[in-house]
């Protein structure tokens, strides 16, 4: 059984199940990195900082909510429509967030186009959801979807700093490799870049946490 | 007692709650979105006149630039045009709209007071491929508009973008390298609204 | 005036590659590139899931969800997230129940494919960008059939590049998915060059 959601939910002293959590999905467990999921969106908006920002902060609004109401219906939830209804609370949410973005920020709406809407297939919210938020009591699902949330925002970031100084010198629109000695790479901004950077990204991750391999489990 | 009546009455309800929680959000978030799409012409418009507004500035603030500015909405041969009264005289800014390489394109053209040179150019929506005909919404692109006229002479209306450089002609702009559709389309999207300035223009007289 | 649905076919195929070029489609796209028979028949069926669900959401989209549509007046466009992909599922379960009575044989060589087709992003992505490019019917339908076979394209050529690197000396670090990532790009800077072949811009 979970952790004892007393222990959890006073999280001033958040208890081990939950900085345990915490870990596994930013660190040891990364989304991307290590369980190689949902890169469909993650590459597409990472052209620039600012969108792979906001597109980490939808990743994490989408996971925590999906998985707070996933978890909370766990028990009501028939077999059968299982993933049906994972994938209507999910849907929800992103829409939700996709309706707050074009009424209060829609430049990034424009930007992002589509992709926020591709949150729903992302493999990692719904594998999420299936996985632990269906298991889990609420209050520790929330705390797992954040992290992976987090996880996933970071990888986001990552990429999209290296994509942007590389691609056009600028980071967050502010010149950082002056054109006067530096030439930005355009591969860089456009699709192959993404898929270059992410494997390298992978590669380093690899490296210094190598992966688990079938003996060392 | 998971039977079939369950299932359904679960996937109501929940399609159900579902339903009306995004209802909710929309309705508080459509007064927004349409603001927002009237800010975004209203720029353009703006922009179009030679009075662009800062960036930052929110939906609010640009449709109030709008009276601030006394930019009168007018209809025309069917289209919905925009005046505003400079010092020289009226500029007038005429929308223009078709489809483009990939989705649709609108913008609007802004005409001097002889209604006949370009003042500006703007677009405000377009889907065309970043780099290439994405580049027309670039200030270098708009700026060849600008002092052109829409006829050469009294012959031939419209506006020609030329592809592979030496636009010379007074109706003539530079087409972008690489872009050659999407310019074909901006051209022909913007004398079909030529087309029509004109056409009024000379049967009303003014 | 409008762009032809076969120039949008091709684009979809080569120049824009919904994979390649809008990284749609990548979960399936790694899980499922070791051998080649299964990308032939995950693309294939693909394929005719992201065509048949593109033109099924076009109808659903201007015929009930826009405002003034001829079914229902009313804007309901904020649920054509929720729709499209009801759609969708619902399809491929369709599909599912019809490929296990007519060929089980296919049935069992997909096996868990088919419920991976459902949250393929590139068929709702298919959808999506129909809606936000608004196409018409014909060019929906270029669309999802280009994008289908694209998509199909690019993981059969994966699936071969799989094989010819089992013999490969990756470095450590770059074993499994990292140089998967990496081959994409020189895949994707590849079909880059194709932007000449079809006078598409």
């Amino acid at each position: 059984m979970a952790a004892n959601p007393a222990a959890v939910m006073s999280c001033g002293a958040c208890g081990p199940s939950c900085r345990q959590t915490l870990n596994e999905g930013v660190w040891t467990n990364n989304p991307v990195a290590v369980q190689m999921l949902g890169v469909c969106s993650a590459l597409a908006v990472t052209s620039r900082l600012e969108n792979s920002i906001v597109m980490g902060m939808a990743l994490i609004f989408v996971a925590a909510m999906s998985n707070l109401f996933v978890s909370l219906l766990r028990n009501a939830t028939p077999r059968r429509i299982r993933m049906i209804a994972e994938v209507t609370i999910i849907a929800t949410f992103v829409i939700v967030f996709d309706q707050l973005l074009k009424a209060f920020y829609p430049e990034m709406s424009e930007s992002l186009g589509p992709y926020v809407g591709l949150i729903i297939t992302n493999c990692i919210i719904m594998g999420r959801a299936e996985a632990f938020a269906m298991q889990n009591p609420p209050a520790i699902s929330v705390v797992d979807g954040i992290a992976n949330g987090i996880g996933y925002a970071a990888v986001l970031i990552l990429i999209g700093a290296a994509r942007e100084v590389l691609g056009s010198g600028e980071l967050l629109g502010r010149t950082v490799l002056s054109p006067d000695w530096y030439t930005g790479n355009l591969v860089m901004i456009l699709a192959p870049g993404a898929f270059i950077a992410l494997g390298f990204l992978i590669a380093l991750a690899n490296h210094i946490k190598p992966p688990q391999t079938e003996a060392s489990k | 007692m998971k039977g079939d009546t369950y299932t359904i009455f679960y996937a109501t309800t929940l399609g159900v709650v579902c339903s009306l929680l995004l209802a909710g959000v929309s309705a508080v978030c459509m007064p927004y979105i349409n603001a927002n799409r009237e800010a975004r012409k209203g720029r353009s418009i703006l922009d179009a006149l030679g009075m662009p507004v800062d960036d930052k500035l929110s939906a609010r603030d640009v449709l109030a630039a709008f009276d601030e500015h006394k930019v009168a909405k007018a209809e025309f041969g069917g289209m919905e045009i925009y005046i505003y009264e400079s010092s020289g005289g009226p500029l007038t800014a005429v929308p223009f709209q078709g489809q483009g390489l990939w989705g649709p394109i609108k913008g609007f053209i802004a005409l001097e007071p002889d209604r006949t040179t370009i003042r500006g150019v703007t677009f405000y929506e377009q889907q065309e491929t970043p780099g290439l005909g994405g580049e027309i919404g670039t200030p270098d692109f708009r700026q060849r508009f600008r002092g052109r006229k829409i006829q050469a002479g009294d012959t031939s209306p419209g506006i020609r973008i030329i592809r592979g450089g030496g636009a010379t002609g007074v109706n003539e702009v530079d087409a972008i390298t690489g872009a050659t559709m999407t310019c074909e389309k901006v051209e022909l999207m913007i004398n079909n609204a030529i087309r029509t300035i004109l056409k009024e223009g000379m049967e009303n007289g003014s | 005036m409008e762009t032809s649905p076969l120039l949008i076919l091709f684009a979809a195929i080569f120049t824009n590659n919904i994979l390649l070029a809008s990284f749609l489609g990548m979960c399936s796209f790694l899980a499922c590139s070791q051998q080649i028979e299964t990308a032939i028949g995950l693309g294939a069926a693909v394929t005719f899931v992201m065509t048949c669900t593109s033109v099924i959401n076009y109808l659903i989209y201007y015929g009930i969800l826009v405002e003034g549509a001829p079914l229902v007046a009313a804007d309901l466009t904020f649920m054509s997230f929720i729709v499209f992909i009801a759609v969708i599922a619902a399809f491929v379960q369709f599909v599912e129940m019809f490929i296990e009575r007519f060929s089980p044989k296919l049935y069992y060589a997909l096996g868990i494919f088919l419920p991976l087709i459902t949250v393929n992003c590139a068929i709702l992505g298919a959808s999506l960008f129909m809606v936000i490019r608004s196409y018409t019917l014909g060019q929906s339908l270029g669309f999802g059939f280009g994008g289908g076979i694209g998509w199909a394209l690019a993981i059969v050529l994966m699936a071969g590049l799989r094989k010819k690197m089992n013999y490969s000396n990756v470095p450590a670090p770059f074993r499994g998915v990292a140089i998967i990532m990496v081959v994409t790009g020189v895949m994707a800077m590849v079909f880059m060059g194709f932007v000449g072949m079809v006078q598409i811009q």
